[in-house]
């Protein structure tokens, strides 16, 4: 019923010649034409910064709004492991299509098999622009670049710099960024929200935001704009998200016509530190990297109640290790956070909670000496230590899977556009590339991708091939959206009840955790749209938000970011529940193997559920179907 | 020349002239302490025979004299300078200060690299008069007369007052190199984990030296008079006419 | 976790509404503090409590939580980012307090980081900094093989032990001069030690120096008061490597600044 609709614009021709085929056949922008052009970026995170640098480069006007007080705090700050790449420097059999078929198996069958060869084979592209300007990747000892290995892979194709991998390639982008302001090519808005897209005759181009800092609303036009907002994992409360992290602007497009893709998709990352108490404000992640030296465990006995060093080795479940002999510790997340969960629900689980398990480093210790460890992951036990108070060099961590990305966002094509004409969406906001679970090392590779070597070449065929006509802020339509974002603000600080924002939050965090979180079933999913409605309506009518609407106001900006996440939280757990089968991070209970492993239904379900807004608040579910013409969809085995 | 005003505008630029001009008003204490210390051989002869030498040629006394106020003025100059961009970073002060470094031994506000402004300033008091008592002899005049320089060391710190300033000056003086002489080897740019600890030790030496060394007079000036008391020695200058 | 073990604290907060107007500390009770919250989690206490009570709740900057976006940082106690090494306010526990403690929190406070709010400080001024030199010029595409240059392991390391800076100004709310130096030297320490930043290493110490000075953050009294509270432990041999780049760029290159200070 939607193919009409949902033109992927897939090029054709064999998959490995896609991606060159179409560069070869996008319209280009005469170089003295490019200045007459103006791109709005949200989102100075890896996707934003590396986009709106690219897109000055060539030439373009370029207008980037953040939130944060600096581009450089955007959350792909916090990525700590690493970033892949089909270099196959260490010789060990990696290639493109490689790490293409590692992401699309890691994605279990449900992205776009063109999108993922592209990732793959931009991805050492990639490498070779950060290298040159000045991201320091660790080296080997004869200066050359080294590599590490991340879950779902068998080779090691990871680069990265210590612990910081997503800060230094962030800090590289965002060192593009500031060149091309001091060029004056990019003009720089922080501590903006974007709260409304502008469309004029059903094409994107403008935005209208507010200045966080004075309050004022602000309205830009455009040819083309960018969101590079991230994703919405603290629909949650409780994730490893950045606090500010929000769907408000994808959310905002949604309602402005642009379809929401598998918003169910959701990755729990395995290895996060434990909550430890209700004022708990969010969760740290702890890298998957450490995964390869590090080995997870429970007491054999759930009983056992001996500090980890006195439990005996043969005391011990390696239970990674004993399920998936082939991938041992390196399994997927969702596969690891999986185990974990099953393993804590069956009552094995250690701390006062009983919501942890052991990462233990003894052995690597023992092997390799505290030195070496200390300089593969100094920072993260540092940061273990901070958080914990305990000294992982000397006991295993504990550690419990959180909420830590989304693969769902905003439905694009192969030209990284939505529905919307020149709104384009990239990172972690759009939905194209890992499918129903992504792979570690994956993220950062996929916003630089989108920024620096895709959106650059499909911006500018959007800008040749339609012809777009001078729009400015004088157009009516910029009045009339900016009108209607400042009475959505007006109407929040109007409620004057008596609850605290971030009390509506926690609850609606609290229902998503319960039953849309690892493990998902038919009747939780009914309960939790129930409950989210619910909370909705005592949200409206009694939150308190205090202080005006003009100036510096933190909660105004939370009292937004809630009230979005309440109405997306809805269509999350309606798109779980349309979704009859088990893919990836989306795992219904309803549908696994007899050894409880996720079990798809590629007969049904192998399509992307793009989801339409509609008033009513009846979304209309569209289905892009997903043809693999090379890989197989097999059955995700990492035994 | 637009770029060595640039440069002597800038805050690194300025630091680095101050460095430069520390640096050699610290070899200056060295010999100039070196000189004074020979009045410890008695007799005192010594001493006069290396004043006399000192002063028998005019025309590198006059060059190294130049170079000395030239340093002694850009590094006053400046830190005048300096200060006052500093004191401008931050108008509003802030309410509680604590440090941070786990390697000092009492508060900040009485730290050396606090106190650098105000011992400065001791020191610069104290040259005034040093060189209004010894260069110029001023108010001197009388009592100096047909002395010995050995001698004249003796009489002007015999005087308490003066003994006072001399020896705070020259616990200032130790109290800022002890800080300024590693400072300036960092601004310079000398900065190496293998010398570091080292350089430290010695600035501290180096400032504990400077002070007591200097302060050494004044205190047995007036604790131990005749010990700098030389009426035996003929001024040279006097005897020839 | 008992609640025995929960402290109650007074906080004196510095309050100021805007930029422009009068700020005063005032004073407040917090209650329940586990000592396994953060510090930002107390503060999420007290705003909790003042919504409640109606009261308009105390702004700071905050955003990951985990100590590497740099976007939080106060004064706690005249320590910034309290009294930890290599530790940002949000990683800072409240076990390093006991209980009836006082404690005074305070923004940064420098002419180069104006108030916005509260305990939120503006601070573009870095961003500024960047733009003056912090980058390589190198354009999307144009970048050789990444393993085309060897890089010595010991001069990625420390090139790296300066990138890791988070840009939180803790180093410039430490110094008693609000001086940027040790923020400003880390970027200019993390070029100048790779092949990568080496064409251009005399122009951007040059500008990014004109552009510091130009910000009115004043200079380095080489106290080692900011190392000593940089969340992200680099160290103030970068200012000597700065110092270093600037003098040799002054004298013996043709690279002038091409930032002047506004009057």
């Amino acid at each position: 019923m939607s193919q009409t609709v949902l033109n992927s614009n897939i090029p054709d021709g064999p998959l490995a010649d896609k991606w060159r085929n179409h560069k070869n056949e996008m319209k280009l922008v005469a170089p003295n034409n490019k200045r007459k052009y103006d791109i709005i970026v949200v989102g100075t995170g890896l996707a934003g910064a590396s986009a709106a640098a690219s897109l000055a480069e060539l030439g373009y006007n370029v207008k980037a709004f953040c939130y944060q007080d600096s581009p450089r705090r955007a959350h792909s700050i916090a990525a700590q492991g690493g970033i892949n790449a089909a270099k196959n420097y260490p010789n060990d059999g990696d290639s493109v299509h490689r790490l293409f078929y590692d992401t699309i198996k890691g994605g279990d069958f449900r992205a776009r098999e063109a999108n993922v060869h592209r990732l793959a084979e931009v991805s050492n592209n990639i490498i070779d622009q950060c290298v040159a300007q000045g991201v320091p990747f660790a080296r080997e000892y004869g200066g050359l670049l080294g590599n590490r290995t991340f879950g779902g892979a068998q080779v090691s194709r990871t680069f990265y710099c210590r612990g910081q991998t997503g800060q230094q390639l962030l800090l590289g982008a965002y060192s593009g960024l500031m060149r091309q302001v001091s060029a004056g090519k990019v003009k720089m808005y922080p501590r903006r929200e974007m709260l409304d897209l502008v469309n004029v005759d059903g094409v994107a181009r403008g935005i209208v935001c507010r200045n966080l800092k004075t309050g004022e609303f602000e309205t830009h036009a455009a040819h083309a704009v960018l969101l590079c907002t991230g994703g919405y994992g603290n629909v949650f409360y409780l994730s490893t998200n950045a606090k500010g992290c929000n769907v408000t602007a994808a959310w905002r497009c949604h309602k402005r016509g642009a379809f929401f893709a598998n918003p169910c998709y959701t990755q729990i990352h395995p290895t996060c530190i434990p909550v430890k108490g209700d004022y708990q404000s969010k969760l740290t992640l702890m890298s998957e990297s450490l995964r390869n030296d590090g080995r997870v465990w429970v007491p054999s006995d759930p009983s056992d109640t001996r500090t980890p060093a006195q439990i005996p080795e043969e005391a011990r479940d390696y239970y990674l290790e004993r399920r998936y002999p082939a991938f041992g510790n390196m399994v997927p997340r969702d596969v690891a956070s999986r185990a974990a969960k099953e393993r804590c629900d069956a009552g094995y689980g250690v701390s006062d909670t009983g919501k942890a398990v052991y990462l233990d480093f003894q052995r690597a210790i023992q092997e390799q000496g505290e030195d070496a460890i200390r300089a593969k992951y100094g920072n993260l036990f540092h940061m273990y230590q901070k958080i914990t108070d305990e000294n992982p060099y000397q006991s295993p961590m504990k550690i419990y899977p959180a909420v830590h990305y989304t693969m769902g966002g905003l439905w694009v094509d192969y030209n990284l556009e939505s529905n919307v004409p020149g709104l384009f969406v990239l990172g972690e906001a759009n939905f194209s590339d890992h499918g129903a679970n992504r792979l570690g090392a994956s993220a950062l590779m996929q916003g630089l991708a989108d920024g620096y070597f895709v959106a650059p070449y499909t911006v500018g065929n959007h800008l040749a091939s339609r012809s777009l006509k001078p729009v400015t802020t004088a157009h009516p339509n910029f009045d009339k959206t900016r009108q209607e974002a400042q009475g959505r603000v007006e109407q929040l600080l109007g409620v004057n009840g008596k609850r605290s924002v971030e009390s509506f939050h926690r609850e609606l965090g609290n229902i998503m955790w319960e039953y849309c979180g690892m493990a998902r079933n038919a009747e939780g999913l009914k309960k939790a749209a129930d409950e989210i409605r619910t909370l909705k309506d005592q949200f409206w009518k009694q939150v308190f938000v205090p202080g005006s609407g003009v100036d510096f106001n933190q909660q105004l900006e939370l009292a937004g970011r809630v009230a979005d996440f309440m109405e997306f939280g809805e269509l999350f757990a309606k798109d779980a529940l349309a979704r009859e089968e088990s893919a990836g991070g989306h795992f219904r209970e309803e549908h696994k193997s007899d050894d409880g492993e996720a079990k798809r239904d590629d007969e049904n379900f192998q399509h992307v559920a793009a989801w339409e807004h509609a008033e009513s608040g009846d979304s209309v579910r569209h289905q892009e179907e997903l043809n693999f013409e090379v890989v197989t969809p097999s059955t995700r085995s990492y035994k | 020349m637009s770029w060595l005003t640039g440069f002597l505008k800038s805050s690194v630029g300025r630091k680095f002239v101050m460095a430069i001009t520390g640096l050699f008003l610290c070899f200056f204490l060295v010999i100039h302490l070196s000189g004074n210390l020979l009045l410890y051989i008695p007799g005192g002869q010594v001493y006069v025979d290396y004043a006399e030498k000192l002063h028998s040629n005019e025309e590198f006394l006059i060059l190294a004299e130049i170079f000395l106020f030239a340093a002694f003025a850009l590094h006053i100059v400046l830190a005048f300078s300096t200060t006052k961009d500093n004191l401008n970073a931050r108008k509003k002060s802030y309410r509680v200060v604590e440090s941070k470094r786990k390697d000092r031994a009492w508060p900040i506000a009485f730290a050396p690299d606090y106190m650098m402004m105000i011992t400065g300033l001791i020191g610069f008091a104290f040259l005034v008069v040093h060189i209004a008592d010894f260069k110029l002899e001023w108010m001197w005049t009388d009592a100096l007369a047909g002395k010995s320089s050995a001698q004249k060391v003796g009489i002007i710190l015999g005087d308490s007052v003066r003994s006072v300033i001399y020896l705070a000056g020259s616990l200032a003086l130790g109290y800022h190199v002890s800080h300024g002489l590693q400072s300036a080897c960092q601004t310079i740019g000398f900065n190496h984990p293998k010398y570091n600890r080292g350089l430290k030790i010695i600035s501290i030496a180096f400032g504990i030296i400077v002070a007591i060394g200097f302060s050494s007079f004044p205190i047995i000036a007036q604790l131990v008079p005749g010990m700098l008391d030389f009426p035996d020695i003929v001024d040279v200058e006097v005897s020839r006419h | 976790m008992s609640d025995s073990e929960n402290m109650t604290l007074t906080l004196r907060v510095w309050r100021q509404s805007d930029c422009e107007s009068r700020g005063k500390f005032v004073d407040y009770e917090v209650n329940n503090v586990s000592p396994h919250m953060s510090f930002l989690e107390m503060l999420d206490v007290l705003n909790e409590q003042l919504i409640v009570q109606g009261e308009e709740p105390v702004a700071f900057d905050h955003d990951c939580r985990e100590g590497i976006c740099g976007s939080c940082g106060v004064m706690i106690n005249g320590q910034a980012h309290g009294p930890d090494n290599e530790t940002t306010t949000c990683q800072l526990h409240m076990r390093r307090f006991k209980n009836g403690d006082k404690v005074v929190v305070e923004p940064w406070r420098a002419q180069a980081f104006p108030i916005v709010k509260d305990l939120v400080v503006d601070r573009t001024a870095f961003d500024r900094i960047m733009q003056a030199g912090g980058y390589v010029s190198i354009k999307t595409g144009q970048a050789p093989d990444g393993n085309s240059l060897p890089i010595p392991r010991q001069d990625q390391e420390s090139a790296m032990d300066a990138a890791v800076c988070i840009g939180c100004g803790a180093c410039v709310a430490a110094c008693k001069n609000a001086s940027a130096m040790l923020f400003t030297s880390a970027k200019v320490s993390h070029l100048a030690q790779l092949p990568q930043g080496d064409p251009e290493r005399s122009q951007r110490v040059v500008n990014m120096v004109a552009q510091m000075d130009a910000e009115q953050f004043g200079g380095c009294s080489n106290t080692y008061e900011c190392e000593a509270a940089c969340p992200a432990g680099v160290s103030v041999e970068h200012i000597a490597r700065l110092n270093r780049e600037y003098v040799k760029a002054s004298f013996c290159s043709t690279a002038e600044a091409t930032i002047q200070a506004a009057e």
